[in-house]
């Protein structure tokens, strides 16, 4: 929640891989943005036909919630890449580099390693749901509902492998220009 | 395992994301206790079943829109008409104005940038000196924080089990202490400012008619928030999806200040903070419930009732120990981290859940303006230019003054719960 923003993804890189990145970025935006209208859209009509019609749509309130955590995880995606992740910045406030890079090479595995930890275990959630057959609300499967999380926990898994290495090339004076 | 404690809470003061450090604690804890760690994601997924969650992306979205509109200058250019004749009439104006967007936008440094944008430079043209103008708009950035429809309320009454709405209406007292204390405290300097009131700009009513006329669309904003929720007509989650729909409508349609193509860029900024309060409180679900499977509550809760007696100590330690954790943690993770330990504790001693959460939330207040690292400080030196050691002088006064406030919202539990009894 810093309101001084990071150096433009310059973790990305400027080759093909970076393209990539930056072209799956954008779709994850691209959904985030969708599945966002979706819900105001949806928590309107809700409230008119509840009050109007006096009736509702029945699935509408559990698929309300459902969206609220994918929209939650596509934030929480779209604020890994940008690099603004909620977190304690005392120590980074008061040091300069190369340590401030050498320190969130240290921070940026820690992420990767427990986001590809979650994203494991999500994976494992997500095909008991398929096994077992589990419904979220309606008949929309469980496994569908809860996909987010293995998505969400895996990307940010990657970006922050990836935000380590670009640290690791800079507190070697690899990248030092911000 | 003590081991790992230090070896975590060093990783999150090097400034590792508080997700990855809270979900490390659950995966452990749970390895511990031999659980499947396919605990920690069921956990997580808890997020789709807490129905007044729907809230929160709903009034971020709809306050970074209004932040992004021309609303703050409507808002500055209403409450002068209506206040500037006061003396320290425009102090007044910077702080009421502030409060109600930091209640809209949430405390997350918006109002700092958008309002203190504003409101700084009118303050230095009207002769108000630097630091009191400085340390105004640094300490406003949090105020607010105790008046619907405020996220970091909304937040406690998820963490917390209670009722959003009694929340609301619990918040209104503390939160005009707070406001009432600082506004005198500008009046005070504006009388010290403004010898003679022929200085002053006297009322104008030509003036009050054509700013109420400006911001028409936007007046009746709280007053179906706050009226829908507080008469009960609407559920919180609700209020907010009307709120958002009627700001996309004013702003959009009748205003025309926020175009079709700037609207995506505007859902993502919002989503990125929503986003990254949600994912810290899936990981949280987790490291709580594996706290209580290892009896940490009732640990804790046996250790200090063993060594503090009386509720009276126990308010002392609290404010301590919340003052520090403020300047440290943003109110929204210290809200989902410290919450479900604090809550059997002051329970323990007595306190209501209604009163521990206005006790907590003022004191985060003071904590993001607290030296050495209060978020507050960073954001208004980066935005104003100056070095925080300036801030660190500017806010003193100010935060003194927040200080008695705290006390008196610690210590007499009637000013938050009279409202809802």
């Amino acid at each position: 929640m810093n309101s001084a923003r990071p150096a433009a993804r310059a973790w990305e890189g400027n080759g093909p891989f970076g393209r990539a990145l930056r072209l799956l970025g954008s779709m994850e935006d691209v959904l985030l943005v969708v599945l966002l209208a979706v819900m105001i859209g949806l928590a309107a009509w809700q409230i008119l036909a509840r009050n109007i019609f006096d009736t509702a749509i029945l699935w509408g309130d559990p698929f309300l919630r459902t969206l609220v955590l994918w929209v939650g995880f596509l934030g929480a995606v779209a604020a890994g890449r940008d690099d603004r992740q909620i977190n304690v910045d005392v120590v980074s406030r008061f040091t300069g580099e190369p340590w401030r890079s050498r320190i969130r090479v240290a921070t940026d595995l820690f992420t990767a390693v427990v986001s590809g930890f979650l994203a494991w275990q999500a994976v494992r959630f997500v095909k008991d749901a398929a096994a077992y057959e589990e419904i979220a609300f309606a008949s929309v499967p469980l496994w569908l509902t809860a996909s987010i999380l293995p998505l969400a926990f895996g990307l940010l898994a990657i970006r922050y492998l990836l935000l380590s290495g670009f640290h690791l090339r800079r507190s070697f004076g690899g990248e030092a220009d911000e | 395992m003590i081991l790992t404690g230090l070896l975590l809470l060093a990783l999150a003061l090097l400034g590792a994301p508080l997700f990855a450090v809270i979900a490390a604690g659950a995966i452990f804890a749970f390895g511990r206790a031999d659980v499947d760690q396919i605990a920690v994601v069921m956990e997580v997924y808890r997020i789709a079943d807490t129905p007044v969650l729907l809230a929160i992306p709903l009034f971020t979205f709809a306050g970074f829109i209004l932040g992004e509109s021309r609303a703050p200058n409507r808002l500055v250019r209403l409450s002068d008409a209506l206040l500037g004749w006061m003396p320290g009439g425009l102090a007044v104006i910077a702080l009421v104005t502030c409060a109600l967007f930091t209640a809209f936008t949430g405390a997350s440094g918006v109002t700092i940038v958008a309002m203190g944008a504003l409101l700084y430079p009118a303050l230095r043209d009207a002769g108000y000196r630097e630091n009191f103008s400085l340390g105004l708009v640094t300490t406003s950035g949090s105020l607010g924080l105790l008046f619907a429809p405020s996220l970091p309320l909304i937040l406690y009454g998820i963490v917390a089990e209670v009722s959003v709405d009694r929340l609301f209406i619990a918040g209104i007292l503390p939160g005009t202490l707070m406001l009432l204390a600082l506004g005198l405290w500008s009046f005070r300097e504006g009388r010290f400012l403004h010898q003679s009131a022929a200085e002053r700009p006297a009322f104008s009513a030509r003036e009050a008619v054509a700013a109420v006329r400006a911001a028409a669309w936007e007046i009746p904003l709280p007053i179906i928030v706050l009226g829908g929720v507080y008469t009960g007509f609407f559920a919180v989650s609700e209020a907010a999806a009307v709120t958002v729909i009627y700001v996309l409508v004013v702003e959009m349609l009748i205003y025309r200040e926020i175009s079709f193509a700037r609207l995506p860029g505007i859902m993502r900024e919002s989503m990125v903070l929503v986003g990254g309060i949600l994912v810290i409180l899936g990981a949280s679900l987790a490291s709580t419930n594996a706290m209580i499977d290892a009896q940490v509550p009732m640990k804790l809760f046996d250790f200090v009732t063993a060594h503090v007696s009386s509720k009276l100590t126990f308010l002392i330690l609290l404010n301590i120990f919340l003052l520090v954790l403020g300047t440290m943690l943003d109110v929204f993770s210290a809200l989902i981290i410290v919450v479900p330990l604090l809550l059997p504790l002051a329970a323990g001693y007595g306190i209501e859940p209604i009163h521990l959460g206005m006790i907590f939330l003022a004191n985060m207040q003071i904590g993001y303006c607290t030296p050495p690292v209060g978020m507050n400080l960073f954001i208004a030196s980066y935005r104003f230019n100056k070095p925080i050691v300036t801030l660190y002088r500017a806010t003193l006064p100010w935060l003194l003054i927040l200080f008695a406030c705290v006390l008196l919202i610690t210590y007499w539990p009637w000013l938050s719960m009279v409202m809802v009894q």
